[in-house]
């Protein structure tokens, strides 16, 4: 990773940030939880670029990016006593395929039949990677001591 | 009493699903509350848009059914009556003050007019850039995405449907990129602008929680979601395709 690079991964990560503050904004978050949501988005985000660098596609590079997404969401649910989904919706807003979306609409569009089909099938690709890695991390069960302090309220049975 | 109680309790559900909690996220609180409120033979089905609950009350059965036929996303409501269903469940609270938390949780005001129009608007501009924009696909989207959250908010208090709202803010803001391209010359590319705009408007939430609803067995409420998100998805597309063919038809703007 040279020096170039690594400069406009911390740019991507502020305006990462800024971009999932303002969704949060958009889904009425309360104030306390604007950093973590930022984080949470921004890190998901810097991780799918640096995938991408790497050479991954982009279903795969989204699927590694909800990992850590995903893992800090939790965190944050676990440390501020909120539901997971709060964290969760606003951090994965960088990561949904909405110019997959754009794309295969633009191709239809031009009648590029070949061009429309494979863009759409690797927006809808990226979009259950997306909520496959989410799925993963959040059933990954917590050691009773933790899981106790999170939101859910305590099971019954 | 427990007729009291299970209004409270079906009321959280429903305050739970109208903004945007998850469907056994509102299954769980419901019966954690209903638990911790004693109320007897508590079953309840949720559904996307629905809700069904009965119980053993004093003098027979009762039943309560909740229709939730729109969602608007407020997840700090979410969050405050997931706090009341703990505080309840820890017993720090009786029926009269959950009922009142309840009431409060329910009128939390969302952020202003104001303040939404900016957040959508810095929202925009900072996709275009990480989709690879530079400063004038910024500012467009910047524009675009005033744009599109003016026609949202207008339409929402006008009460027109969703599918209208989307084809019409998507094809405002495609209309915008595309005349603005003269101002901006050659090195200018509408389809980065378009994207940052477009985000805003994704159906992001309804695909993610369909296919996790899905994961989780809950079939039919997965697939309420995901043809949410296919109807959402369309009516962007819809609304994009329309204004470039108005755009090429009528002034011969290349693609």
């Amino acid at each position: 990773m040279d020096l170039q690079f690594f400069g406009s991964c911390v740019l991507q990560f502020c305006v990462a940030m800024v971009a999932t503050v303002c969704f949060s904004l958009a889904f009425q978050v309360p104030r306390r939880h604007f950093v973590a949501c930022g984080t949470a988005g921004a890190v998901g985000w810097v991780v799918y670029i640096i995938c991408t660098a790497a050479g991954l596609s982009m279903p795969a590079a989204t699927l590694v990016a909800t990992f850590p997404l995903a893992g800090i969401s939790r965190f944050f649910a676990i440390t501020h006593r909120a539901p997971v989904t709060l964290f969760l919706l606003c951090a994965i807003f960088p990561l949904v395929p909405g110019a997959g979306i754009y794309y295969t609409a633009y191709y239809l569009l031009n009648n590029e039949q070949i061009l429309f089909a494979s863009k759409g099938v690797e927006t809808l690709k990226t979009a259950v990677a997306l909520a496959m890695g989410i799925a993963i991390v959040c059933s990954i069960p917590l050691p009773r001591r933790i899981s106790r302090h999170q939101y859910r309220g305590p099971k019954m049975n | 009493m427990t007729d009291r109680a299970m209004e409270m309790v079906v009321e959280a559900g429903k305050a739970m699903l109208e903004n945007g909690g998850e469907v056994f996220r509102a299954q769980d609180t419901m019966e954690i509350m209903a638990h911790s409120l004693g109320i007897q033979e508590f079953r309840v089905y949720v559904l996307t848009n629905g809700i069904f609950a009965s119980a053993e009350g004093e003098d027979g059965p009762i039943s309560a059914v909740r229709h939730v036929p729109r969602v608007s996303v407020h997840l700090g409501r979410v969050e405050a009556v997931n706090a009341i269903s703990r505080e309840l469940a820890e017993g720090k609270l009786d029926l009269d003050s959950a009922e009142k938390a309840l009431h409060d949780a329910c009128a939390i005001p969302a952020y202003g007019f104001k303040v939404s129009l900016l957040a959508g608007a810095v929202g925009s501009g900072c996709f275009a850039f990480l989709f690879g924009g530079a400063g004038p696909e910024i500012v467009t989207a910047f524009c675009a995405g005033i744009a599109e959250m003016l026609i949202m908010q207008l339409f929402h208090k006008g009460g027109v449907s969703k599918v209208f709202t989307d084809i019409a803010a998507a094809a405002a803001c495609t209309a915008l990129a595309l005349a603005v391209r003269p101002l901006w010359g050659a090195g200018y590319n509408p389809s980065g602008a378009i994207i940052g705009a477009l985000m805003v408007l994704t159906p992001g939430v309804a695909l993610t929680m369909g296919i996790r609803d899905i994961i989780n067995a809950d079939y039919l409420s997965g697939t309420i979601r995901l043809f949410d998100a296919l109807l959402c998805a369309g009516c962007l597309a819809c609304g994009v395709a329309l204004t470039y063919m108005v755009a090429l038809s009528f002034w011969r703007i290349p693609l």
